[in-house]
């Protein structure tokens, strides 16, 4: 028998090493980064602008910012193109295009939940910047880059939704259910963040050139601030801050149209942030093969009817009015339009060859008849993913080309009444395309505008900031309804989530 | 008299132990026979121990033993399924004895986890499978040898080589966190017993109710399958063979059309409804290929068992080693598995008051998967491309944008090596004769390896592969994916058990700590252009340009207090109590710890006085209990704010990589809790030859874990919030009755039939939203988890039959239909069929399992049946559903017996290359009734082995899923995988296999 001393001293010691330190639970996150062991590290702030840049990506089918989803909800929506693909494809790119969209579809859940997704990063790496120990030109310079990508954002949500709610800083978690973060603000108030954060960012970003390629310069800044000028319809100001975009000498248009959606430069033109580019979604081969907008440019690829390696969903038709829109002798409608052949009978079909020899076999081999050439990635003379996965195609989106801001400076002149300069602006642009001269009247300019910046998510924006769109997207036999469609619905889904605190906007 | 000698003696016996004066007494042999009572058949491996040491023997092939022991010792016979004797010796040198077999129910013992109980003192709801049972069929896991033999356990196999079934104990409770149930195999926690040895099995106890699952507080919410294995006994060696080989097939194929009749069917699509063109055209045909793609895929499996064991002891020790080799093919070309599995089971009686054990096993594992898409595309694939002629693949691709099944398989080689270690290391010390205490340190170290290969493949110029060029199928570089995993996990109990008796008051005690700790590594690679020679499939062999490397962790700790207290008075009131608490580190401080606390009561009324003069009632008991337990298996980081890293940009041409702070976590996530009661009575007729359990449990989950959608203005990446806003109940019936006779010494039988039924229910989404899921291809999402429903319930468009005439159509809601059209009922009224018309439409819950299992045998031969069934659960067809190309492949059933303006009397729409809309059209009944396994077994005569000194040879056939009956038109209606929000969607499913296999048992 064991002495009871021993069996006392037994159940001591189990009774020790058995009761685990307070520790011993105590179990942090096994090879991820929590973001208290994030902040610790002296360029937290940096990445965390990095971090926001990386929402230009957001994409696809899900959360989307400026990707495959926003290209759906613009230019679909506008006359420029019909939905494309085959006719039961993706119902809810139907509904935009027949402007019979209702507030669950969920395209405009996506780009709300983008966009505010983005918003928030943002938000974030203000609130940490704020807090850095940077020095203050630094500190200033990233607070500029981030506020300029809020304030392009807002300026996004302001004209697909009108008032949204305003998040211009980080709510606890707590306050998340507040009203002051559910319900929406006006369309002015949103506007003035968009104009506040422009101009601190037109004061603290560097020029282009005297910082990395793909950040926002000065320039970019400038000429959004422009822009949203002009849809205030203060064309002074407009005229002014476009003005000095073309004074800083920075930019030049490029020489040959058709270059300026290429990846790689011919002879030094174009190619991706060519003499033109001001701001654009840079995107590349990495291993992760995830800087890149996903779906861009095969979501609007030549669809095929099986048989052949097609190039994508054949999203975004651009439609014969927009083919026809384009005066004789336009270079830009074969940079911008791909043109599928029709049927021959026999062995006659060479089918469409593309800039680097790519062959698109004939019409019935292809679903729809046009395609867009500014979304075209070449399998053959650019870059691959290493994967080959067509979704996740390296192509850049250029977002502001400073043929927009010589139309936007043409288009401010005009309206001061300066019609000298509004002709030299619009001539610039006129004679890159091989068209002769006009003159600089307002109708003149918005035609411009339309074939300069085909299939580039503005004219359905344009058309609403020109009064027009009732009466030309009517007349294109689309069912819009006046002060209701100039807007599109605020999602279902997040007015329920705001307990019914959202408003919907007027007769969706 | 008797009886109160061998009080007496024993009473003096404990006097001499406890108060340790030994007492010289003279030594002699004494040597006997066991034999059974009724059968008179002698018992091999009878263990004979003098009552009070730990010396002992056990009979040999004749039932015979010899042992010295003191004169006036005791000796105690005891023999699994028999009860155990004692007997005093009073100086005889011969004693034979006869036992009684203990079959009834009510005499096991059962594991209770940290401990053992009789039968008839359990308060609680346990279930219980014998070791024998699970070994007789030709599985690989344990888990899938129970289905059908305990109330209330639903098993949902797969025909798979190395798949581990899904098990659910008393329906699903849970969303998000594991749904599974806790094994404990020797006291190792773990949630993979596929390492382990059907062979090595003693029993495996299945604890359903909130008062039995209590002891395992922290993860017993899904119940709890503790497994035993065999130990030595103390006498001669016994060396015993199990061996099966057998050939399995697909029990149920679905049959799609021919070459002629899918050109029939997708011509008239597009000629009568369509654009008119004939879509597959003579020409298309000429080559005259009509491939059976499931013929092209699959094979018939060759699978086999060998296991052998060898056990036995001395005084002071025993020892049980067993090694077992198992293979199976599968049944789908390039599919195949082996397992090898080691154990060694020893137990050492160091000193009086001490044992040392050793449960260890080692398992090795080898397999090539093969990806279950190709049961999808085989599906789809056109039947006029031919397989494969020579070399060549025939190219699906071109005619209707689908992989050719085969190609899949042979150009992908995916290979899984793994290799286990398992065991349990305990001391037992006894200090007191009413105490005892357990030390016991398990682990469970888990390493595996895979291997991934793509082999390169083009579809034109000098490397083509298919027989006709083109199309979008190829592989342009080759492709090498390692991954090494490993995990460790320890855990480490420490109980005292104290055991007093006061009068007619009888306690139990037990306390103790455990503590836990699991981690695991995942370190994984992925190259292109590694050479196809196996010997290169490393990463080092591949190109540098593009390489991936990844390396990822988990790690997780557990401590735990656990008491529980088992009182009885006079066998006839019973109370078990336990109480545990458990902290995590799953959750946050303030959150860590849980408490679990649960009570039984039982009352033996056949103890009472007033059932004493009657003969009828063998056994009667009620039970009652209530209990609380919990669920910690949520993501280890899942209260954690996290930085999500590695977010690229490119600036200035080169790859950024920033950090955002975009996952928005509950920092307050908590346990998931159930709440159980438990009503039982057990009993027993007629000698206990009918005996019989029923219970009413109401289980009901609080703060279960469920995703909730955030607004989209507060930025997190998913807009998910993983918080606790859901309850769940399910409340049930079980009922098992066995029957069991051994009427004579050639003939007896035992049937056994349990049943459960089960209401599984979402009772509470606080502040939480309804949940859609089960996402089919074109169709979106198709279930819909919401208040007052099953899990994960289908909620789609009800259709309503058939249009016949243009009329029917332009009074109908749906004017742009066509005859031939499936009808869909317009719920809401509103003159158009949208998503706001579907409703719920049943889920994959069943109401009913049940299985029926019997045994026989005459004279030397035997034969056993064992059934399982369910009913109540709906299936969606989701592979007929999903046409992902409008050329896909149709069911012959759907060819011939589509609607046409001749067979208006159909319950199939017309011939159509679109897809149609998600519906009630889709959805079948699940219900089946299945004979899982036959086997007839014949034992030769003793007399002719006791020649060869062998002690037993049988051999037998056997068939496992011989048939299954069902209305369900799809490979299965057993649809594993999916989570318990998208269970039974059929779409890739490996198909339940039959097998028939021939074994041997030899035992010496």
């Amino acid at each position: 028998m064991m002495s009871l001393k021993r069996f006392i001293i037994i159940i001591s010691a189990i009774t020790i090493v058995s009761s685990c330190k307070k520790e011993f639970l105590e179990v942090n996150p096994q090879g991820q980064l929590t973001e208290v062991q994030a902040l610790t590290d002296p360029d937290a702030a940096e990445k965390l602008v990095g971090g926001a840049y990386n929402t230009l990506y957001l994409g696809g089918f899900g959360n989307t910012t400026v990707g495959f989803l926003f290209t759906i909800a613009t230019d679909i929506a506008s006359d420029d193109s019909d939905k494309g693909s085959s006719p039961s494809d993706f119902p809810p790119a139907a509904e935009i295009d027949n402007f019979t969209v209702n507030p669950n579809n969920f395209v405009f859940n996506n780009l709300w939940n983008g966009h505010y997704a983005a918003i928030a990063r943002v938000n974030r790496s203000i609130d940490i910047l704020e807090k850095s120990t940077f020095e203050e030109s630094i500190k200033n310079k990233l607070l500029g880059e981030v506020r300029f990508l809020r304030a392009f954002y807002y300026f996004n949500l302001v004209r697909l939704f009108g008032g949204v709610p305003k998040l211009i800083r980080v709510p606890d978690p707590s306050e998340g259910n507040s009203d002051e973060f559910q319900t929406r603000v006006s369309k002015e108030e949103i506007y003035q963040v968009i104009i506040d954060d422009l101009q601190f960012a037109a004061l603290n970003l560097p020029l282009k050139d005297a910082t990395p390629v793909g950040r926002a310069t000065k320039g970019a800044a400038q000429s959004y601030l422009s822009k949203v000028y002009l849809y205030q319809k203060d064309f002074q100001q407009a005229f002014d801050l476009s003005k000095e975009v073309i004074n800083s000498g920075k930019y030049n248009l490029v020489p040959d149209y058709s270059l300026i959606f290429r990846e790689k430069a011919v002879n030094g033109v174009g190619g991706n942030n060519n003499s033109e580019s001001i701001f654009e979604v840079q995107t590349g081969i990495n291993v992760g093969e995830n800087a890149v907008s996903p779906l861009f440019s095969n979501g609007q690829g030549a669809r095929g009817r099986g048989g052949w390696n097609d190039l994508g969903f054949g999203f975004n038709s651009p439609t014969s009015d927009l083919a026809n829109a384009y005066e004789p002798g336009d270079s830009r409608v074969n940079a911008s339009i791909i043109f599928i052949k029709p049927t021959l009978p026999g062995n006659l079909n060479v089918g469409t060859v593309l800039w680097d020899g790519f062959r698109i076999p004939s019409q019935d081999s292809v679903e729809n008849p046009r395609y867009n050439y500014k979304a075209y990635h070449s399998p053959l003379r650019e870059s691959p993913q290493l994967s080959n996965n067509k979704d996740t195609k390296p192509k850049n989106i250029p977002l502001m080309r400073y043929a927009e801001v010589l139309l936007i400076n043409a288009e401010a002149a005009a309206n001061l009444g300066n019609i000298a300069e509004a002709t030299t602006r619009l001539n610039e642009v006129r004679t890159r395309a091989n068209l002769p001269a006009s003159t600089g009247t307002i109708e003149n300019i918005w035609k411009e505008r339309r074939v300069e910046l085909a299939l580039e998510r503005d004219r359905f924006f344009d058309l609403v900031r020109q009064g027009r769109a009732g009466t030309i997207l009517k007349a294109h036999g689309k069912a819009f309804a006046d002060n209701k469609n100039e807007v599109f619905p605020i999602p279902q889904a997040q007015i329920d989530l705001s307990g019914g605190r959202l408003t919907q906007n007027p007769f969706y | 008299m008797k009886r109160l000698f061998t009080f007496i003696s024993s009473a003096v016996l404990l006097l001499i132990f406890t108060t340790n004066v030994l007492v010289a007494q003279e030594i002699i042999v004494i040597s006997g026979k066991a034999t059974d009572v009724a059968t008179s058949e002698t018992l091999i491996g009878v263990t004979v121990v003098v009552k009070g040491s730990t010396q002992g023997v056990t009979t040999n092939v004749e039932g015979a033993y010899t042992i010295k022991a003191p004169a006036n010792a005791t000796l105690t016979f005891s023999y699994l399924g028999y009860t155990s004797l004692d007997v005093p010796v009073n100086n005889r040198t011969v004693l034979d004895v006869k036992l009684k077999t203990s079959s009834e129910m009510l005499e096991q013992v059962v594991v209770v986890g940290y401990g053992t109980q009789r039968r008839k003192d359990v308060t609680g709801s346990v279930g219980q499978v014998k070791g024998e049972d699970i070994a007789r069929e030709p599985v690989l896991s344990p888990t899938q040898a129970i289905q059908g033999k305990v109330a209330g356990v639903q098993i949902i196999s797969s025909g798979a080589p190395n798949s581990n079934p899904t098990v659910r104990v008393r329906g699903t409770g849970t969303m998000l966190a594991g749904a599974n149930p806790l094994y404990v195999v020797d006291g190792v926690i773990t949630d993979d017993i596929r390492n382990i040895n059907s062979s090595d099995i003693v029993t495996m106890d299945i604890l359903k109710d909130a008062s039995a699952t209590a002891i395992y507080g922290m993860r017993a919410a899904n119940g709890v399958l503790l497994i035993t294995t065999k130990k030595g006994k103390s006498g001669a060696m016994v060396i015993e063979y199990n061996g099966t080989t057998g050939l399995k097939q697909a029990s149920n194929l679905v049959n799609m059309a021919g070459a002629n009749q899918y050109a029939g069917y997708i011509n008239e699509a597009n000629v009568f409804y369509g654009n008119g063109d004939v879509l597959i055209t003579p020409a298309l045909l000429q080559s005259g290929a009509n491939t059976d793609w499931y013929n092209a895929i699959l094979k018939t499996g060759f699978q086999q068992n060998h296991n052998i064991s060898l056990s036995g002891g001395g005084e002071k020790n025993t020892y049980f080693f067993s090694a077992g080799y198992f293979t199976d093919a599968g049944i789908i070309k390039t599919n195949d598995f082996d397992r090898f599995t080691l154990r060694a089971n020893n137990e050492y009686q160091v000193k009086e008051w001490l044992k040392f054990s050793g449960l260890a096993s080692f398992s090795r594992f080898n397999v090539r998967e093969v990806n279950l898409d190709a049961f999808n595309v085989a599906y789809r694939a056109a039947p006029y491309v031919a397989s494969k002629i020579g070399d060549l693949y025939g190219n699906t691709s071109l005619s209707n944008n689908v992989g050719n099944p085969l190609l899949n398989l042979e150009k992908n080689h995916d290979q899984g090596l793994g290799n286990r270690i398992q065991g349990t290391f305990a001391l037992d010390l006894t200090p007191l004769k009413w105490l005892s205490l357990r030390s016991s340190f398990g682990v469970d170290l888990d390493f595996y390896k895979n291997q991934v290969y793509g082999y390169r493949f083009l579809n034109t110029g000098e490397n083509n592969v298919f027989i006709t060029e083109g199309g979008n199928q190829l592989r342009t570089n080759s492709g090498l994916g390692v991954t090494n995993n490993n995990s460790n996990r320890w855990v480490w109990d420490n109980t005292a058990t104290a055991n007093k008796t006061f009068g007619d008051h009888t306690f139990s005690l037990l306390v103790g700590t455990t503590a836990e700790r699991f981690e695991f590594n995942s370190l994984s690679g992925t190259r292109i252009n590694v050479p196809e020679n196996r010997d290169q499939w490393f990463l080092g062999a591949g190109s540098p340009q593009g390489a991936n490397n990844n390396n990822t962790g988990d790690k997780a700790t557990r401590n735990s207090y656990i008491s529980r207290l088992n009182y009885s008075f006079a066998d006839r009131y019973l109370l078990t109590a336990t109480f545990r608490a458990d902290g995590t580190s799953r959750f946050p401080s303030q959150n860590r710890w849980g408490y679990f606390p649960s009570v039984g009561l039982g009352w033996n009324l056949i103890n009472e006085s007033f059932l004493k003069n009657q003969n009828t009632i063998t056994a009667l008991k009620l039970r009652g209990s209530y209990g609380q337990v919990g669920n910690d298996q949520i993501p280890t980081s899942t209260y954690f704010p996290l930085a999500s890293i590695n977010q690229p940009y490119i600036f200035n041409g080169s790859e950024y990589l920033g950090i955002s702070f975009d996952q928005l976590p509950d920092k307050n996530v908590k346990w998931e809790t159930t709440k159980e009661y438990d009503f039982g009575i057990d009993f027993g007729f007629l000698n206990n030859r009918l005996t019989g359990t029923v219970d009413y449990y109401n289980k009901k989950t609080e703060d279960a874990l469920i995703n909730i959608l955030i607004p989209g203005i507060l930025g997190d990446a998913d807009n998910l919030f993983t918080t606790n806003a859901s309850n769940f109940s399910n409340r049930g019936v079980e009922l098992g009755l066995n029957w069991n006779t051994k009427s004579s010494t050639v003939w007896g039988y035992s049937i056994g039939i349990n049943g459960a039924y089960n209401k599984n229910e979402i009772t509470g989404l606080n502040g939480g939203q309804a949940l859609f899921d089960g996402g089919v291809a074109s169709q979106g999402l198709v279930t819909k988890s919401d208040n007052n429903q099953p899990i994960g319930s289908f909620f789609v468009r009800q259709a309503d039959g058939i249009f016949q005439t243009a009329e029917e159509i332009a009074a109908s809601a749906q004017k742009d239909a066509k005859p031939g059209d499936l009808r869909y009922k317009d719920l809401n009224g509103d003159g158009n069929i949208t998503d706001d018309d579907r409703d719920f439409a049943g889920s994959y819950q069943p109401k009913f399992t049940y299985g029926i299992n019997g045994t026989a045998n005459y004279s030397v031969f035997d034969i056993s049946v064992s059934t399982y069934g369910t009913a109540g659960g709906k299936i969606y067809n989701a592979k007929r559903a999903a046409r992902s190309d409008s050329k896909d492949n149709i069911e012959t059933d759907i060819a011939q017996n589509r609607w046409t303006p001749n067979n208006t009397q159909t319950g199939i729409p017309r011939a159509n290359l679109d897809p149609l809309p998600a519906s009630t059209y889709f959805i079948e009944k699940g219900d089946f009734f299945r004979i899982n396994n036959i086997t007839l077994g014949y034992t030769l005569p003793k007399t002719f082995l006791t020649k060869y000194n062998i002690g037993k040879i049988r051999a037998f056939i056997q068939a496992q899923n011989l048939a299954t009956f069902t209305g369900y038109s799809g490979f299965t209606p057993e649809i594993s995988g999916g989570s318990a929000l998208s269970g039974g969607l059929e779409s890739s499913i490996y198909p339940t296999t039959r097998t028939y296999a021939f074994g041997v048992n030899v035992g010496f």
